[in-house]
């Protein structure tokens, strides 16, 4: 069975003792010769004649050792070396080409390999944890939604909470306690919720920081190590056990400078004492892929910082993993998981789902179901993926019309191997050896330059993404193997045409001729299969550059809409007096005191609050009812508003009037609806904030938007319109559109309700550069309470930028893809038509002696350029036309075939290649006539 | 290069050494060839250089081994012996060898008669 194995065990050992078994072979045939011989004297021979005939019967000695040799190798591994060494030569020789090459390929695929290593930390990194393929996400589905009082997701895996057929992987602390103490099928269980926003206090100034709230199994459960100091066990995880956190890496290094001393050091969060235990390997920053935790605290204790929050089988809140048992199938935990669940919501005290709703319990890999901020980022990496292989191709062709070129320098030298008896599948192989050693040298500095782009475009992400794109991009054997395999494959697909073609050759023609002419009708046919590829690389540039195009019109059409109010000069900061323990009425009382402070500031024009801040991502919505026109149910954005909040903002009121202190006072004293919750902005998905509240003697006034008026009210006067949220709600003005959360939403219908307390952001209308006034509001601030830590101060220019993060990244990343694909096309055409000036050199002299004027010859270059362009163009146009529709979901306001772009990047991509010509142009229209003529 | 010539070619002769080698006991090279030659009857003449690549190939598989000793003349030559191995192969590869030959006769006589 293993025969070949002892074979090439044997031959090894053959290759390293040659010298020896050459010496004892070179003996062993000696004596066979002399039994030969002594046997053909005994037949009667003479001596002479005997020895004769005894070298004919036993064959050529040297033959015979050649042979003897080879079977004793690895004759495929020694031509493979000296292919190498023989490549090499070859490549030194022409260190011209070989640069372009080597740098052409180096584009190409250290393009790729930037591109994969983002796919890979997006969309395939393994979560950082101890086995992860033992480890699963709990879901949920059912035919309708659970009747939960409420549920938060914050971005872990999948959610959809819609009445029909929702599903997710929130769910209720009972549940999870029975899960741990009742199932056998996992060897541990685990919930955990977060990131929570909270005051860190008693580390310098009072800051926000992010913190996941995990049972005492969390740490166990992943086999998640502490890298200094200890983790989160399940005795931290009880109600009178002291409050204990652990830092992630990356927070132990920014807030407290990566000291050992801080482990055991007390800080406050929330104004509650807890103390730092430990701090996690710096591998470990985020369990789903993109978010990131500044620390983790037990469930326990998660009950004094937010006191108001319940864990009661109607609070859908917590994600669960579990690790399966060995020899314990996934079918198995799920049919265990799903007694339970159904037991739970079917069954219990007081049923949320009903039979017919089939609620189950399905149970997912953990790295397939913890998708985390994956989504967000998927298919523009895929498409960036597309675009980069396309400019391999290019690339490929352009090495390609390279090689064939040179392949016209190097015709008598194959054509003397070939008379001389070089097999041609020997050269075939030699030739596609220099090829794939090109581009192993391609692919070797391709690896740097794509680090190094890597780093520039995750520099560009976290630029503008705050803390949205947390993959951590770091090299991993995955990488390292796609990007040999692109290179080989590379060397092979761009060398073999040329490979071939040099090695079917019209040998008597080859050595007569010249080695720089080649044989005429070759070169001819060779100027034909580089034709092939130059309109092969123009055609694909045209596609790179019109997808290129398309996304740059998108960031252009978002950056320059205009979302209803004024974003220049507008300073935003988000304060939560709730952490600090205010109540609503005293919230109240410091928003007024913030607001005057800071509105009096030299240079600051107005100011007001309101929650959410617009175009920040967040989103608040409800249903109204319009009682009176009998529509109910009506799906409404709703913004809470301070004082001044449409002046500040420069949104123009349509019709009516904006609310005045006494609209303030009645608001509050129906603590109305939409309360401001304690996640931050974005954290947590769609729910709506309304409180149920008894109803007040006087509705509470607000304004709508004109789109309100236009979708619900029609025709009827808004002005005194009664609806509800809850409660009564008298529209006392109309204000017109403006967009919301971002900038790609439609306006919907929106009311503005007065802020009665909990968090809010702040908006200041500054004279100039906004954030000059930082350090100024900070002092404000400060003044009212120095306890109070500000939070995503920026610009709400910036806000739009980090908006726009994304269409920013692809946008950038397009043109650049698109200005290399153009460049390498240029290039090759180039090199195509100073090969083709120089082989007509002899006929352009001709022109000329015979009166061809200058502008003629140039033309004639020229025109031969333009032709393969235009080719190239058109089948990229037909090209791009039918694959710019996969990019539909990323334009807007630009269809995928639209023609502005089209006729816009076509005009680019020819005034660059008129260029590429121009030059072999100009060069023949120099060619001397006596000279060229001469030459003969 | 290697001479390729068919794999049965190569394998023929490679189990006539080692059908050879069963039967004399150690040969070296020469007493391989005239061996074969002689049992052929003269029918098959080889270039006799031929057969040290089928025994390079024997003792690569471990089937055959070798050894320096003297010849008959006291002449020092390189003798080549059968191993366990080799007999096991052997009779593995006889067994083939006739069933084949079986069968080849037999469609033979039948294409004949038709």
């Amino acid at each position: 069975m293993f025969n070949w194995l002892k074979v090439l065990g044997s031959r090894i050992h053959g290759l390293l003792a040659r010298r020896e078994i050459d010496q004892d072979f070179r003996q062993e045939l000696d004596a066979h010769l002399e039994m030969l011989t002594e046997e053909n004297i005994r037949r009667g021979l003479p001596p002479e004649e005997a020895r004769r005939t005894a070298r004919m019967r036993l064959g050529g000695s040297s033959q015979l050792r050649d042979t003897h040799r080879e079977l004793w190798g690895l004759p495929w591994l020694e031509t493979f070396f000296q292919d190498i060494r023989y490549g090499a030569r070859q490549l030194r020789r022409n260190p011209g080409f070989t640069w372009v090459a080597v740098i052409t390929l180096a584009l190409g695929i250290g393009a790729n390999t930037a591109i994969f290593s983002l796919l890979d930390a997006v969309m395939l990194r393994s979560l950082p944890v101890r086995d992860p393929s033992q480890l699963v996400v709990f879901t949920w589905r059912a035919r309708h939604l659970p009747a939960y009082t409420g549920y938060s997701s914050y971005s872990d895996c999948f959610t959809n909470i819609s009445q029909v057929n929702p599903s997710g992987c929130s769910f209720p602390l009972p549940i999870f306690d029975r899960m741990q103490s009742e199932t056998k099928a996992f060897s541990s269980v685990t919930a955990f919720a977060g990131p929570a926003s909270l005051e860190v206090t008693g580390n310098g100034p009072p800051s926000i920081a992010h913190g996941e709230v995990v049972s005492g199994s969390f740490f166990p459960t992943l086999g998640v190590p502490a890298a200094i100091g200890r983790t989160i066990d399940p005795q931290d995880d009880s109600p009178d056990a002291t409050p204990v956190i652990v830092l992630s890496h990356a927070y132990w290094q920014n807030a407290f400078g990566g000291v050992r001393s801080a482990i055991g050091r007390t800080v406050d969060l929330n104004n509650v004492p807890f103390t730092i235990v430990g701090v996690t390997a710096p591998s470990f920053a985020r369990l789903a892929p993109g978010k990131s935790e500044d620390f983790w605290l037990p469930i326990a204790m998660a009950k004094r910082l937010h006191p108001r929050d319940r864990n009661d089988i109607g609070s859908w809140s917590w994600v669960m993993l579990g690790r399966l048992k060995d020899g314990v199938s996934l079918g198995r935990a799920q049919a265990a998981a799903n007694l339970i669940f159904r037991d739970e919501v079917l069954h219990g005290a007081k049923p949320l789902s009903k039979p017919q709703d089939d609620p189950a319990v399905a149970l997912l890999p953990a790295q397939e179901g913890l998708t985390g901020f994956r989504w967000l980022f998927s298919q523009q990496l895929h498409d960036l993926m597309f675009a980069v292989v396309l400019i391999l191709l290019i690339a490929s062709a352009n090495v390609a019309g390279l090689l064939l070129a040179r392949a016209t320098t190097r015709v008598k030298e194959m054509a003397v191997r070939l008379a001389v008896g070089a097999a041609r599948g020997r050269i075939l192989r030699q030739l596609l050896t220099e090829s794939v050693m090109l581009s192993a040298a391609g692919g070797t500095l391709g690896i740097v330059l794509a680090y190094w782009c890597v780093d520039v475009i995750t520099e560009l992400i976290w630029h503008s993404a705050g803390n949205h794109f947390s993959f951590a991009v770091t090299p991993d054997w995955r990488i390292l193997v796609f990007t040999i395999a692109v290179s080989f494959l590379t060397g092979i697909l761009f060398g073999f045409v040329p490979a071939l073609s040099s090695t079917r050759l019209d040998l008597n023609l080859a050595l007569k001729e010249g080695a720089s002419t080649g044989g005429q009708p070759r070169s001819r046919r060779r100027f034909r299969a580089g034709s092939a590829l130059v309109i092969a690389q123009v055609g694909l540039s045209m596609t790179v550059l019109a997808g290129a195009g398309l996304l740059f019109r998108t960031l252009r059409n978002l950056r320059d809409l205009n979302p209803g109010f004024d974003t220049r000069n507008v300073l935003v900061f988000g304060l939560d007096p709730t952490l600090a323990g205010y109540k609503d009425a005293q919230i109240q009382n410091l928003y007024r005191s913030v607001r005057n402070r800071i509105a009096a500031l030299p240079g600051v024009l107005s100011a007001s609050y309101s929650f959410p801040a617009l175009l920040t991502g967040g989103l608040s919505t409800t249903v109204v009812q319009i009682r009176r026109l009998g529509r109910e149910g009506m799906p409404v954005d709703i913004v809470n508003t301070g004082p001044g909040f449409f002046h500040t903002m420069r949104i123009p009121l349509l019709t009516g009037r904006t609310f005045t202190a006494v609209d303030y006072g009645q608001a509050a004293k129906g603590d109305m609806a939409a309360k401001p919750s304690e996640q931050p902005a974005g954290s947590a998905a769609s729910k709506p904030r309304a409180k149920r509240s008894k109803l007040a003697a006087a509705p509470t006034s607000v304004l709508v938007n004109a789109m309100f008026v236009r979708k619900y009210l029609r025709t009827h006067n808004p002005l005194g319109e009664i609806i509800s949220i809850d409660r009564p709600l008298e529209i006392i003005g109309v204000v017109a559109d403006t967009k919301y959360d971002d900038l790609r939403r439609s306006i919907h219908p929106a009311v503005y309700v007065p802020v009665t307390g909990g968090g809010a952001y702040f908006e200041l209308r500054t004279a100039g550069n906004p954030a000059v006034f930082i350090p100024a509001v900070r002092t404000a601030v400060d003044h009212v309470d120095s306890h109070l830590p500000l939070f995503d101060v920026r610009s709400e220019s910036q806000n739009v930028d980090a908006l726009l993060m994304q269409e920013r990244l692809v946008a950038r990343l397009g043109s650049f893809f698109g200005t290399l694909a153009v460049v390498l096309a240029c290039v090759g055409l180039y090199g195509l038509l100073s090969y083709e000036v120089t082989r007509r050199t002899r006929e352009v002299g001709l022109r000329i002696a015979l009166g061809a004027q200058k502008s003629d010859v140039l033309k004639m270059v020229t025109g031969q350029g333009l032709n393969l362009v235009i080719i190239g163009v058109a089948i990229g146009i037909v090209g791009a036309l039918g694959l710019t529709r996969f990019l539909s979901s990323l334009l807007y306001g630009v269809k995928p075939t639209d023609p502005l772009t089209f006729v816009a990047v076509s005009l680019i991509l020819t005034g660059a290649a008129l260029l590429a010509c121009y030059i072999p142009a100009r060069r023949a229209t120099k060619v001397d006539p006596m000279v060229a003529l001469r030459y003969e | 290069m290697i001479q390729t010539k068919s794999e049965v070619l190569q394998g023929t002769l490679d189990l006539m050494v080692l059908k050879t080698l069963a039967a004399m006991g150690p040969l070296h090279g020469y007493g391989i060839a005239r061996r074969i030659e002689q049992l052929s009857e003269d029918v098959l003449r080889l270039n006799q250089g031929t057969i040290y690549a089928s025994l390079v190939r024997l003792l690569q598989k471990g089937w055959i081994s070798a050894a320096w000793g003297a010849s008959e003349n006291n002449r020092k030559a390189k003798f080549y012996s059968i191993t366990r191995a080799g007999r096991k192969q052997l009779n593995a590869e006889t067994e083939n060898w006739k069933r084949i030959s079986a069968v080849i006769g037999r469609v033979l006589q039948l294409a004949e008669r038709m």
